[in-house]
């Protein structure tokens, strides 16, 4: 039977570090009868939650990956995308982000919109997905659903609208007011399971009248026929408002507001009922390919489950019986048995088993229609590639993917281990493009870069536990550049004459610095005093000095050469003659052109009570920071600052002992700049000195 | 710091903004939407290219939108004016300018002065100027206004006011500042008032440090740019 795709939901739940993802997962698990028992993120029982099932996972409490799951609620089934919350690993959450259709995005009724719900927030509209907002914790004390979505509207720039308002808050809270319905929603049973429809109570009826008319306000924009009805003063049927609700989410106009406290089991079933209602099907969004075949040209996929298959591998695991790889269907049938294509290297694949995935557990299928997410075993792919039916050879259009702003060198402990290592820089290369590792040939030593002091930590635990393979880690160390000032002349010959086939060429130019770009070779040599053939010699030369700046040994970025003079000799010149005249003339240039070194800058800010404002200011300060300013909401307070990552190491354990752990952080890459002068004497310092002992 | 020319050229220069130290409050008053931010962002920039620190403080404003504010502007000045380094223009201007934002409700001389003694104190940051951007005249009185003043005073900073008239209150006091400030006008020693004129936006200057203003130079904002020039 084929399947109803109106009936499928692939959703996201991503929000900011602690505000219950995990939790209301385990949730919606629960209730959907996925899992029989609930167990707390935290919890005593040692379980840990189902989804967050690394085991690193388990013990800090932070779901790192991104497992994918799949339950049935009501008719539809649910394919969701448990993200990660923390800056470190946004890669996970864009990438996840493209597979999806709709997303739930988690506030704290507390904490209310902070900084990673605005990141998350603004990589959901880069990828144009629909959202339903959970104000999570209304348990909580200080809870306050109206100010967070007031907040919603501030600061996400979101039409939030509340679908709910909550009985009772705090210690209080009892259940919801459906404003759609016009019941009151209790949730009984010890774990919430069953659902009690109420009248509203009498002394919230003023609220709730006042909250409807807001409500039926902001979605009959979006329906002719609801507008009608409310003009003509008649009451409007459930259906209607609905259906104008759901044609506001999905235009990304509206965002629709639901409330409760998973930890609470409270208010869980109606968000399960709201994404079914509210959040699109996978026809319900267009989805666009690249098509190799004809020069990258956007082609829309078509959903049909009878056209050739589109699939986007969007993730890689390494699981106890291999590879697991999990995908995404965009058109076609996936069937057990089938031969499939990865338009990247132009392999041909057999599909061994089929499973949907279930946080760690699996089940077996024989086939997957479009639209949904599954996995693939033993496929060896990288995460990102795209799989193509016989006939078409399409790409799912390109993920935006950071540079690396930090590296650390990490040395085996002992040669058992190496073979361990290079397996698991292997596989994490293949499962996360933002953590790179290669290997420095002057030291020996084994590099790992990746976006942050957590990330790559993560990672390094990840092998120890994995992979058996503890390393020794040297201080992490960040992705200087270095560039030029100003435009240097320089007019260099390489001459070696003396016995057997000499070397003889002379290049003369210029070197400027580049606004924009890495590196821009031109050529405007005239007469053909340097030979056509040689000039790709010329820009090889200069290419291989940008490898390595002179004044630290980091890569140089944004540089012009240009090249207008030189002279040749009808023996003696050649490829590498012209090379390394190139290099020569680089360096000589170079050291004129006014070279600096360039350090990464992160936007900072910094989140927690007013009272420690100044301390937080003073620290941020102290570490060579600009503090771009601040802001002040009731007692709760943001401080933005750019900081140069350098000094940021170590930031959360000053933070945490500062703040008594009431606040938090979170950066992410904001520009490079010139390092000041003090600092710059001591890395080249620094530079010599390693290179003296070498 | 090599941005004289930048401020000598500044038209500005008519008010006599900076010819003597602190003792100064300053006040620009428009209907929504004639550019009174652009305007304090003009002082504050003309400010920090003297020298000085400015903290802007926004009331009711994220931090972002201040900033593109300033970017804005600067990037017309840059436009305008030759500068040999912009990029170390746009740096100094960030080191010298800081913002703070607050919430409606909570801003007051108690907070403010908790704020600027945490950055005085610990020598993160020492203001010259302090522009204020959103506060609410129609429900602040005389005395909390005061206790502002005394503080900049205090502080020895200059401040800056920006406040919103409205088309149907036609109250004003005997010097011509319409409300809400009509009562408190005599607290400003500089007071502008943004009035659409044609396709211009012609700014009246009722007060200049002091006195009426008697140099007879007129000064537009050219409403493509929002930046101050000489009619």
């Amino acid at each position: 039977m084929r399947k109803d795709l109106t009936k499928v939901r692939n959703i996201g739940i991503s929000a900011h570090i602690d505000s219950g993802k995990t939790t209301l997962t385990e949730r919606i698990l629960f209730y959907t009868q996925r899992i029989h028992a609930i167990h707390e993120v935290r919890g005593k029982d040692g379980v840990g939650a189902t989804m967050d099932s690394m085991a690193l996972e388990k013990e800090r409490g932070i779901t790192i990956q991104s497992a994918a799951t799949y339950c049935n609620w009501q008719g539809h089934d649910i394919n969701i995308i448990d993200t990660p919350g923390h800056v470190d690993f946004t890669i996970e959450v864009e990438r996840a982000l493209r597979v999806l259709d709709g997303a739930v995005l988690i506030l704290c009724s507390v904490g209310g919109v902070q900084s990673q719900s605005i990141t998350v927030n603004r990589q959901m509209s880069r990828y144009k997905v629909p959202r339903i907002a959970f104000i999570n914790k209304c348990d909580r004390t200080g809870a306050n659903p109206y100010r967070v979505t007031q907040q919603i509207r501030d600061k996400l720039g979101l039409n939030a609208v509340m679908l709910q308002l909550p009985i009772g808050l705090e210690n209080d809270l009892e259940g919801v007011i459906d404003l759609v319905s016009m019941k009151a929603v209790y949730f009984d049973g010890d774990q919430g399971e069953t659902i009690r429809l109420e009248e509203i109570p009498a002394h919230m009826q003023a609220e709730v009248d006042e909250k409807r008319e807001e409500l039926l306000d902001a979605v009959s924009m979006f329906s002719d026929e609801l507008m009608e009805v409310i003009i003509e003063e008649q009451t409007p049927s459930e259906e209607l408002v609905r259906e104008a609700i759901r044609r506001g989410t999905l235009s990304l106009e509206l965002a629709p507001v639901i409330i409760g406290s998973a930890y609470k089991n409270k208010g869980i079933q109606p968000l399960l009922d709201a994404v079914n209602a509210y959040l699109p099907c996978p026809t319900d969004v267009e989805n666009t390919a690249l098509d190799l075949d004809d020069n990258e040209k956007e082609v829309q996929v078509s959903n049909d489950a009878d056209d050739p298959l589109v699939a986007l591998a969007f993730k890689l695991e390494d699981g106890r019986y291999g590879q697991l790889t999990y995908i995404r269907t965009y058109q076609g049938t996936l069937k057990k048995g089938d031969t499939i294509i990865n338009s990247r290297t132009g392999k041909k694949v057999k599909i061994g088993r089929l499973v949907r995935m279930h946080a760690d557990e699996m089940e077996e299928i024989e086939e997957a229609g479009s639209g949904d997410i599954l996995a693939l075993f033993g496929v060896d792919c990288a995460s990102g590639d795209t799989f193509c039916g016989s006939g078409i050879n399409w790409s799912m259009s390109s993920m935006h993917v950071p540079a690396p702003v930090i590296s650390l060198a990490i040395k085996p402990k002992d040669n058992k281990t190496q073979a361990n290592v290079s397996k698991a820089l292997n596989r994490f290369g293949k499962e996360d493009p933002t953590f790179k590792s290669f290997v420095d040939h002057e030291t020996n030593e084994t590099i790992i870069s990746g976006m942050g002091e957590l990330h790559l930590e993560v990672y390094i635990e990840r092998m120890k536990r994995e992979y058996n393979a503890e390393v020794e880690v040297g201080a992490p160390r960040v992705a200087y550049r270095e560039t030029v000032t100003k435009r240097a002349e320089f007019n260099y010959t390489h001459k070696k004459q003396t016995g057997g086939s000499g070397q003889f060429g002379r290049v003369g130019g210029y070197l400027e610095p580049l606004e924009e770009g890495e590196y821009e070779f031109e050529d405007k040599i005239v007469g053909g005093v340097i030979p056509r053939e040689f000039i790709p010699s010329c820009d090889k030369g200069f290419r291989k000095c940008l490898q390595k700046g002179k004044l630290t040994g980091s890569p140089i970025t944004g540089i012009r050469v240009v090249i207008n003079d030189g002279s040749s000799h009808a023996v003696d010149s050649s490829d590498v003659a012209f090379q390394l005249a190139a290099i020569g003339a680089f360096n000589e240039g170079y050291a004129k052109a006014g070279p600096v070194i360039m350090e990464p800058i992160m936007k900072v800010a910094v989140e927690g009570p007013s009272e420690f404002q100044g301390a937080v200011m003073g620290s941020l300060n102290q570490r060579r920071g600009v503090i771009v300013g601040t802001f002040e909401e009731g007692n709760y307070t943001v401080v933005e600052a750019e900081m140069p990552l350098a000094e940021m190491f170590g930031y959360s354990t000053t933070l945490r002992s500062l703040t008594q752990g009431k606040a938090e952080f979170t950066m992410e890459l904001s520009t490079y700049k010139k390092v000041p002068k003090s600092v710059a004497d001591e890395l080249i310092k620094a530079f010599e000195e390693e290179k003296k002992n070498k | 710091m090599g941005y004289e020319p930048l401020v000598k050229q500044n038209p500005l220069r008519v008010l006599k903004i900076g010819t003597e130290n602190a003792r100064e409050m300053g006040l620009v008053m428009a209907r929504p939407g004639l550019g009174k931010t652009a305007l304090l962002v003009q002082i504050a920039l003309d400010s920090i290219l003297r020298g000085n620190r400015v903290i802007h403080v926004s009331i009711g404003e994220s931090i972002d939108k201040t900033r593109c504010r300033y970017d804005d502007i600067l990037r017309s000045i840059l436009q305008e004016y030759s500068v040999s380094q912009p990029h170390e223009l746009i740096e100094m201007v960030q080191h010298h300018r800081m913002i703070m934002t607050f919430k409606e409700s909570i801003f007051s001389r108690a907070k403010l002065e908790e704020r600027l003694n945490d950055l005085i104190m610990q020598n993160i940051f020492t203001p010259n100027c302090l522009v204020v951007d959103g506060f609410d005249f129609e429900s602040v009185n005389r005395e909390s206004l005061a206790d502002l003043k005394d503080l900049a005073n205090m502080m020895s900073m200059q401040l800056w006011f920006s406040a919103v008239t409205h088309r149907d209150d036609t109250r004003k006091s005997a010097s011509g500042v319409p409300a809400p400030c009509h009562e408190v006008d005599d607290l400003f020693d500089t007071v502008i008032l943004l009035k659409p004129e044609g396709s211009n936006i012609r700014l009246d200057i009722v007060r200049n440090n002091g006195r009426a203003n008697g140099s007879g130079v007129c000064l537009d904002l050219d409403p493509s740019t929002m930046m101050i020039k000489r009619s």
